[in-house]
């Protein structure tokens, strides 16, 4: 009878035999009989769909039945049959070969003459980043740049995922959107623009917010995921996606005149997000851009080392930012560099992880805390006064202390000075609460409402009883007591 | 799970490594299972058939592992493993690796080849889902006297 040769590594499933007696006449037979003799084989040789795995070749002496007639390739009891594996390997993130890689049309190799000319790139490199897709989680102050290099460069297909309207205040730093695209959603506005940059890129527009529920449906369909969010549940959210597939993820954020840049690739050894930081900070407590600013350049110059880092995982040239944390000081213009350990206690991508799923984020990050214990609605109000509210109170010359927790350049775009208003900074704040009146009533409000639940905090522990949160902070104020008020 | 290599061994994969350079190599690692361990008695340097991107890729002849398995069977070893150089680049798998890693029980020896000089080897194994390397302890153990004989 026939014999088929196990490889080394799968004899354990074999009852540690180099060789299995089998029946039939075929190849098919003849495997159909060695699973059923050994059925633990099957899961290693064959997909969920019954398919022999793609390393699994089948020889009959020296054959390859691929070329013969495969699965009816018909064998006699003197065959040698062997199961052999494809051993192949390589450096670089990408998983295709060279001979299933698309070509240039004449207009795309003179658009790209610089890119081909060089010996990193060339025709292979330049079709490697055309075969390539990847996912822009923002079209913002990262996602501007990162579109129109990205797409300049010649990357395939892009995926944009972002549901903002483009507002006056983004236009300072997010240049992929104009003057006269303020009003309209961002996604349009970048296609419109990236469009124009380059023609032969295929745009997949996702005008949503990326969430537990859709994460993964969205980031399989790419191979290079990017990082330009501004919050921190998306930036789980997009790691964890990235990791349970398999996906580099290109991380950068700003903050004023500080940037970050890494790649979190597991898969290829590297740590990820959560090795950096197991746990997001408090709400509240790291401001965002939004809160605290950010030089309108400085997206610019991050935004493009994450450009860099795709390219170069597409390529697979040069040494990438995996394992590598970049720090990046405007005001000193210095780069420094730390290095990431894997975490091997990684919930996500450590030796035994628990993290297998996607998670609910905002719970996570502190978005939407467990329902207070016992609370009435009345209660649950009070601590917050709306717009509307702390103006008719005002009106009706009721004393009130409004206290403004923001930054000095804050105060000075638009204030609530013409109803006594008194500015205390956040940061100020624990020191300087005893210049307040515990007896008087008191207003605190920020930009949008974040920073002054804080100071909320910190006055309810020192014992102030009359204490309320401005909600929405005074842009809600501009929109619906003064719309004179200018917004930042 | 570890494995088990000699100096010796560690010396071969890194002038193979050198010797190709620019381009990748390749080999298998022959050797017995003990316990835990992978035991590696031998390596077997093999030639890339590759024809394109032979400076990032590599591949080993579906026939050269049929007769490395027949060969290691005939001295009582078999094939616990596979080697290959990293040029200009770090000993840590690329995605590529990942999706032609055949077996999970096997150890994954990368040496990084710089500018013509190789450096660090390190070692992996495929994580049994296959969304991953995790990297094993390479043990570098004295030559036996039988084996430094040969």
């Amino acid at each position: 009878m026939p014999k088929i040769a196990i490889p080394t590594a799968l004899r354990r499933y074999a009852n540690e035999q180099a060789a299995v007696t089998v029946e039939g006449t075929t190849i098919k037979e003849a495997l159909a009989s060695m699973t059923a003799q050994f059925p633990d084989l099957q899961k290693h040789l064959f997909d969920g769909e019954g398919k022999l795995r793609s390393f699994v070749n089948v020889y009959v002496n020296d054959e390859d039945i691929r070329y013969q007639q495969q699965d009816d390739t018909p064998i006699s009891d003197n065959d040698d049959i062997s199961i052999i594996p494809s051993i192949a390997g390589g450096s670089g993130a990408e998983s295709r070969a060279a001979d299933a890689l698309p070509d240039l049309s004449k207009d795309e190799i003179a658009r790209y003459a610089r890119h081909l000319i060089m010996p990193e790139v060339g025709m292979e490199g330049q079709r490697k980043l055309k075969a390539a897709s990847i996912l822009l989680i923002g079209t913002g102050g990262l996602g501007s740049p990162l579109g129109l290099y990205l797409a300049a460069a010649g990357i395939g297909r892009l995926g944009l995922v972002d549901f903002d309207v483009v507002d006056k205040s983004n236009l300072q730093r997010q240049i992929i959107h104009g003057t006269k695209d303020v009003g309209r959603p961002k996604i349009q506005s970048a296609k419109d623009r990236i469009g124009d940059v380059n023609p032969h890129v295929q745009i997949d527009s996702y005008e949503l917010a990326l969430r537990s529920e859709n994460a993964l449906d969205i980031v399989k369909e790419y191979d290079v995921i990017i990082d330009g969010t501004d919050n921190f549940q998306t930036r789980y959210l997009a790691n964890d996606a990235s990791v349970l597939l398999g996906k580099p993820n290109v991380y950068g954020s700003i903050f004023r005149f500080d940037g970050q840049a890494s790649v979190f690739h597991p898969a290829a050894g590297g740590p990820c997000y959560r090795c950096l930081y197991p746990e997001p900070p408090p709400p509240g407590l790291v401001p965002s851009c939004a809160e605290g600013g950010v030089l309108g350049i400085l997206p610019g110059i991050i935004g493009v080392i994450q450009a860099t880092e795709a390219v170069k995982l597409i390529l697979g040239e040069g040494e990438p930012l995996i394992g590598r944390l970049l720090l990046f000081d405007a005001l000193k213009m210095k780069f420094k560099e730390l290095k990431l350990r894997k975490n091997p206690d990684c919930p996500l991508c450590g030796t035994n992880p628990t993290i297998k799923e996607l998670i609910d984020y905002d719970q996570f990050c502190g978005i939407t805390p467990p329902a207070p214990e016992v609370k009435t609605e009345a209660a649950a109000d009070s601590w917050e006064i709306t717009p509307t509210q702390l103006k008719a109170r005002l009106d009706k010359g009721d004393k009130i202390t409004i206290v403004d927790v923001r930054e000095i350049n804050e105060w000075h775009i638009s204030n609530l000075e013409d109803y006594g208003s008194t500015l205390i900074p956040l940061g100020e704040f624990q020191a300087r609460h005893s210049e307040l009146n515990p007896d008087d009533e008191i207003v605190v409000h920020c930009k949008m409402g974040g920073r002054s639940a804080k100071a909320y905090g910190i006055l309810k522990n020192a014992g102030f009883t009359k204490i309320q949160n401005l909600k929405g902070g005074i842009l809600a104020w501009a929109d619906e007591v003064d719309n004179s008020m200018a917004k930042y | 799970m570890a494995v088990n290599v000699t100096k010796q061994h560690l010396d071969e994969i890194r002038q193979h490594g050198e010797r190709t350079f620019p381009e990748e190599c390749g080999g298998l690692l022959l050797g017995v299972l003990e316990g835990e361990t992978r035991v590696i008695k031998e390596t077997l340097p093999l030639e890339n058939i590759r024809k394109d991107s032979r400076h990032n890729r590599v591949e080993i002849s579906p026939l050269d592992y049929a007769k490395a398995e027949r060969e290691a069977g005939k001295k009582g070893l078999g094939v616990w493993g596979y080697y290959h150089s990293h040029p200009n680049h770090p000993a840590i798998p690329s995605g590529f690796d990942l999706d032609h890693a055949p077996f999970i029980e096997w150890s994954y020896l990368i040496v990084s080849v710089r500018d013509g000089a190789a450096q660090e080897v390190r070692a992996w194994t495929v994580r049994e889902d296959r969304s991953q390397f995790d990297e094993e302890s390479l043990l570098i153990h004295e030559a036996t006297p039988s084996s430094t004989k040969n």
